[in-house]
């Protein structure tokens, strides 16, 4: 995904980002370090002695992937992946069947030497509208992606 | 045979902040990143170290707790890693607090890759009593 050359302003909207849970997904997430074993995460006994939950629940890394997508999709990945940064708050356990959407406002611009720090309010939600996550995220957007006549 | 569990057991309030724990190592395989991808649904998704948790696994190698919960996580993008590279990784104790009553412990890692070049940041804010989250949202 290419790199954008476009204005930035407070209230601009991220296009949101709509994640349907499985168990599936929160397993293969879970494997993808090579960590196999039971966890609260994939397995519901453990979940239950552990959380006190009746299932099983998607890690908040999770959620912080899925924020990173939403930013890196808006930024590009040539600006985001260099120079990009999400701090998200969990809220609610996102747990499979849940569907969540990442929404994301732009809250500040500001220059900086080779470019500028564009910052963004990130909230996620589920099915029924109970916020699961919010938080802040940045990207330093570098001149050559800004209009000349900023 | 089961082995003997030899980790500490933890003493939030012995805890120091700055502890810094051995230097962790790894290989990030192709594997790997694909798994990431199919379960994050994102088949661009740059920063499969975020799910190798290594901000805390040296914390678990050392201590042993009840478990955690997931109360913040700050991340940081410097370069995509690349498949087939070691990946060296450094975490501390970055900070603990007290709030309303429950125990947190934060910690921090920096990944950096055979060639020098620097991957990400993690920040992570671990509550330390996981059935709080049973107790909240039980069900």
């Amino acid at each position: 995904m290419g790199g954008l050359v476009r204005n930035y302003a407070v209230g601009d909207e991220l296009t949101p980002l709509v994640k349907e849970m499985t168990q599936e997904a929160i397993n293969l997430f879970e494997g993808s370090s090579g960590e196999l074993g039971p966890s609260q995460f994939t397995d519901e006994e453990t979940a239950r002695e552990t959380l006190g939950t009746e299932g099983t629940v998607a890690s908040g890394r999770m959620s912080l992937s899925f924020a990173i997508e939403m930013m890196r999709r808006y930024f590009g990945s040539e600006v985001f992946n260099h120079a990009g940064t999400v701090d998200l708050r969990f809220l609610r356990p996102v747990r499979p069947g849940d569907t969540v959407t990442f929404t994301g406002t732009i809250t500040g611009v500001g220059r900086e030497a080779n470019g500028s720090r564009v910052s963004v309010e990130i909230k996620a939600e589920n099915q029924r509208g109970d916020t699961t996550a919010v938080g802040q995220g940045s990207a330093v957007v570098p001149n050559a992606y800004l209009p000349q006549d900023e | 045979m089961v082995e003997a569990d030899e980790r500490i057991l933890l003493d939030w309030d012995a805890l120091e902040v700055g502890e810094t724990f051995d230097t962790y190592e790894y290989v990030l395989t192709q594997e790997m990143i694909d798994t990431y991808r199919q379960g994050v649904m994102d088949p661009e998704a740059s920063f499969p170290t975020i799910s190798h948790k290594v901000d805390v696994k040296q914390y678990n190698a050392k201590y042993r707790d009840a478990g955690s919960v997931n109360a913040r996580c700050a991340f940081s993008c410097y370069n995509p890693p690349v498949p087939g590279k070691r990946i060296t990784v450094r975490a501390w104790i970055a900070d603990k607090y007290l709030r309303r009553g429950k125990n947190y412990i934060v910690t921090e890692a920096v990944s950096v890759d055979e060639d020098g070049r620097l991957i990400d940041r993690v920040i992570t804010h671990e509550l330390k009593q996981p059935t709080e989250v049973g107790k909240k949202w039980g069900g």
